[in-house]
């Protein structure tokens, strides 16, 4: 009994599925123009319309290149499809597992600086696929926004925390559209655990892009500038403190390392900036605000102390 | 109420003059939108300095912002030109960028900003605060300006040449401080003028399966910064010392300082197999420095070694810094099987600093030696969940220059570090991530360094109803280091929340809502220099974050819809420096004609600190103007 109602099902099963038409081949995009008019119609618009003329064709690509199968770079082989009209028959990048997408995009994009460090990204490690971000077919500024504006709403749909910090009271001026989330991070990652963007100059943090009289190198060299970099004491994302410091006031964010403790022997942890022994009695107010005297604190060229 | 009626009155006859629906229009060769009117603003109770530290927005006519596209039909020496800014018109924050592209010939950007840097709060280093004297010092009023364009030529072609460069400017003026020694410090005048400029060019190799980037550029830093006095100024010691009152009565500090860098840099990417991409970079640089340093003052000083008084000083000096820096970078991706992805990367930061000031025993060198290794294994457990996990092992060691006669810092690095986590997909209106990672450091720099933390992190996404999305953020960070002189422990705890609502596709109502809370405590102890007894530095920090924007569309007017907006931004924080921001907001916005809609905003802020009750301020503001869209 159980066997013949196997067998019915198979049978139906059988009857509605469309004979297997083979390997699907490239159709072309006129082909795909008759039902998608208005996406083909707009994509002449869209920066992505290059690869018709472009030499390079990623991975897969036919010998001859694109030229007359644009859709078909991304989509994959399309004859099928326009035969048969079901989604099933077409790769929808949109719907692939966002290892797979990054795969079909990097086909392409990992021959560019921007996304070379893709693969190590904290995005591509939690499964955000470009998808995510750059709409394909839309006009140039939805696939890849230019305006801070737009850039921020992007970031700020998903980092719902890191945006939030930004209606604190010292911040960058991202609210105000001054600068967006991509001017310090590369949202497609770089080859170090961290976004952050580096100076092309001199592969440092990219807050020296702006903030170039810190960059030295400084004849008296402030070593968590070098070793740890400014979110050693700033928080560049938004603090209730002048100056954006990690802690209430100067006197603490310095005293955290400053310890007055002596110099332990070489080696040892912690050791960078236990030393010397300060004397100052840090209960008088005039010795509360570090940063008072010890103006040139990202480093100096004349003070080992950083008082000149 | 009567001042409402004429408004309403406006809205009716407006409401009733609506002409008929124009057919849509061609694609247009320009389009765009311009929104240009005038800002007031009340008198700003409380202090106008912390108000231009945080807002710093003025009153006058403005060009709030303006965006516009052309696509040039004939094609003749572009394909598309687009230009966006905001804030002309004397803003404290004034954009521009354009962008501007020729199919296989070009691609061009250019950017340009200058920014305000107002920063008076007294709190922040004023010593005398708590003897109500208001100096100000550490304050500046300083612009900063950054310009910059990049040129690509023939973009889709297998090379691509390219040209770039950018200027960081900053000028203005401060209170800084003047120290002759710690007896004695003062307030001085600050002058700021200072400029980064930076070129680099190189070319794209761009084949199917390999690509090479070579890039040759530099920087030229130049710094004139100047400090003066020239009246006679007694400083922030209130007492005499020795029975001497110091004093500084003319002053002239002049920074002379040039610096330079020329760098290379190589990047290669390559998929020589479908199951294998490969990546690395290269960078050199040999940053370098000259200083020529001039200082003279009068008036009465002491030495303090020797208990000698002075009356004046000269110092001039000639000092250089040399950092040569190489970083290096290589990884690779291999797919073995159809789920199972494998990324190993090595990276390598050599940064070193050489430098000598005309006095003896100056010479100093910094080591910085940074060194990281990670393999990451992402396995596709089902279509719908990956997994992940993997190890870092960060090694480096630094040397730190000598201090007066003592012996070089020199600190080791080494830090292992797991990493694991989940991706989950159940469907297409629900997305999950949970990421772990927890290391423990057999060496390390500093008190506060990364020892023994965990760092989780979760993140989800529910389309719960095609007009209702829900995302939520929490991250957690924790840091101990067990060493009895130190006992440092440290927390962090960031969630967060926001809502999308759009009822009907918005047509009537659109409500964003986020909220955020963040919870910090850090204790570490020290050593009180009288005493040599220990003490503890505690820090704590509760804070709440909202932001939300509630928008409302009116029925059309002239066959276009008009919109009211309220919300605004909240920030309250308890703890070591209790503080709160309020930003609460109301927009209306109503078309006046076919391509024109008057704009209106109200802002208030408010910002109040406990502690420093007289840092706060509050004040109104109020812009309206027109938007024309085309």
């Amino acid at each position: 009994m159980l066997a013949s109602v196997l067998l019915l099902l198979a049978s139906r099963l059988a009857a509605q599925t469309p004979a297997p038409s083979g390997p699907a081949t490239y159709a072309g995009s006129d082909a795909c123009k008759v039902c998608h008019e208005e996406i083909v119609g707009k994509f002449a618009a869209n920066p992505h319309h290059l690869i018709e003329t472009s030499k390079k064709r990623g991975r897969e690509g036919p010998k001859e290149g694109w030229a007359g199968k644009t859709c078909e770079a991304c989509h994959g082989p399309a004859s099928n499809h326009t035969e048969s009209a079901e989604a099933k028959d077409i790769r929808n990048p949109a719907k692939l597992a966002p290892a797979a997408t990054d795969q079909l995009c990097l086909g392409c994009h990992l021959n560019q600086p921007a996304q070379a460090g893709r693969i190590q990204s904290g995005h591509a490690r939690s499964q955000v696929a470009c998808v995510s971000c750059h709409s394909i077919h839309k006009t140039p500024e939805e696939l890849k926004p230019t305006k801070a504006a737009a850039v921020n709403e992007k970031c700020a749909s998903c980092h719902v925390s890191v945006w939030a910090q930004f209606q604190r009271p010292y911040t960058h001026k991202l609210p105000q559209n001054a600068m967006s989330c991509v001017d310090c991070h590369n949202p497609h990652g770089r080859n170090m655990t961290s976004t952050v963007r580096m100076t092309a100059a001199s592969g440092e943090p990219a807050c020296l892009n702006c903030h170039g009289d810190k960059r030295g190198p400084f004849v008296f060299e402030h070593e968590p500038m070098r070793t740890d970099g400014c979110t050693a004491c700033h928080e560049p994302h938004g603090s209730s403190h002048p100056r954006m410091l990690t802690r209430n006031d100067a006197r603490v964010t310095c005293l955290e390392c400053h310890s007055n403790i002596g110099i332990p022997k070489p080696g040892q942890n912690g050791v960078l900036g236990g030393a010397p022994p300060a004397f100052h009695n840090l209960q008088s107010q005039r010795f509360q605000a570090c940063v008072t005297c010890h103006v040139k604190v990202h480093g100096s060229n004349v003070d080992r102390t950083f008082l000149r | 109420m009567k001042a409402v009626l004429p408004f309403l009155c406006a809205y009716a006859v407006l409401a009733q003059d609506a002409p008929p629906v124009p057919a849509p229009a061609a694609t247009e060769w320009l389009t765009g939108t311009a929104d240009f009117g005038y800002r007031w603003r009340t008198d700003v109770a409380g202090s106008f300095d912390t108000y231009r530290s945080v807002v710093n927005l003025g009153e006058g006519p403005k060009l709030f912002g303006a965006d516009f596209t052309i696509v040039d039909p004939s094609k003749r020496f572009f394909d598309r030109l687009a230009v966006n800014g905001i804030g002309w018109g004397g803003d404290p924050y004034t954009t521009a960028h354009a962008a501007a592209d020729k199919e296989r010939i070009y691609r061009f950007t250019f950017d340009y900003r200058n920014i305000a840097y107002f920063d008076a709060t007294p709190s922040f280093a004023n010593p005398l605060l708590g003897n109500g004297v208001f100096l100000n010092q550490q304050s500046f009023d300083t612009r900063r300006r950054m310009a910059g364009f990049e040129l690509e030529l023939r973009p889709g072609s297998r090379l691509v040449p390219y040209l770039h460069y950018t200027r960081d400017s900053d000028h203005g003026t401060g209170v800084t401080d003047f120290v002759s020694n710690s007896s004695n410090s003062y307030p001085v005048a600050n002058f700021l003028r200072s400029h980064t400029d930076n070129y680099r060019g190189g070319v794209r190799i761009e084949l199917n399966r390999f690509h090479a980037t070579l890039e040759q550029g530099g920087t030229v830093f130049k710094d004139d910064e100047r400090v003066t006095e020239a009246t006679r100024n007694n400083g922030n010691a209130s007492r005499p010392f020795l029975g001497e009152t110091l004093h500084l009565d003319t002053l002239l500090q002049a920074y002379g300082i040039r610096g330079a860098g020329p760098y290379t840099k190589a990047q290669v990417t390559a998929s020589p197999l479908s199951w294998i991409d490969f990546y690395g970079q290269f960078l050199y640089s040999m940053q370098h420095t000259d200083v020529n340093y001039t200082q003279s003052n009068t008036g009465e000083f002491v030495n303090l070694s020797s208990l000698l008084f002075y009356s004046a000083e000269q110092n001039l000096l000639a000092g250089a810094a040399r950092q040569p820096h190489t970083s290096g970078s290589m990884g690779v991706e291999v797919r073995p099987l159809r789920r199972l992805r494998i990324v190993e990367n090595w990276t390598t930061d050599r940064l070193h600093t050489a430098s000598s000031l005309q006095v003896a025993g100056s010479t100093q060198r910094l080591v910085d030696n940074y060194n990281q290794q990670s393999v990451d294994v992402i396995f596709d457990l089902t279509s719908k969940i990956t997994l992940r996990g993997g190890d870092r092992y960060v090694w480096g060691d630094t040397t730190a220059p000598a201090f007066y006669g003592l012996a070089p810092e020199f600190g080791t690095l080494k830090r292992h570090a797991g990493v694991a986590g989940i991706a989950f997909r159940p469907a297409a209106r629900l997305s999950a991530n949970f990421d772990f990672e927890g290391g423990s450091a057999d060496r390390f720099y500093y008190r506060t360094s990364l020892q023994d933390y965990r760092k989780y992190r979760a993140r989800a996404r529910y389309q719960a109803l095609p007009s209702l999305s829900v995302t939520w953020n929490l991250t957690i960070l924790s840091n101990d280091n067990p060493i009895p002189s130190v006992l440092y422990t440290f927390s962090s705890h960031d969630d967060g929340l926001s809502l999308l609502w759009t009822p009907k596709g918005g047509k009537r109502l659109s409500l964003l809502g986020e909220y955020s809370r963040t919870s910090v405590e850090s204790n570490i102890l020290y050593v009180l220099p009288q005493t040599f007894t220990s003490a503890r530095s505690f820090y704590r920090e509760n804070a709440h974050q909202a932001s939300g924007l509630l928008d409302f569309v009116l029925p059309n007017i002239r066959s276009r819809a008009a919109h009211v907006s309220v919300g605004g931004a909240l920030y309250t924080a308890a703890g070591t420096r209790p503080t709160s921001f309020y930003q609460p907001l109301a927009k209306l916005s109503l078309p006046v004609a076919k391509h024109a809609d008057w704009v209106s905003e109200w802002r208030w802020y408010g910002f109040a600190e406990p502690v420093f009750s007289l840092e706060g301020f509050r004040t109104t503001q109020l812009s309206t103007g027109l938007r024309v869209t085309r």
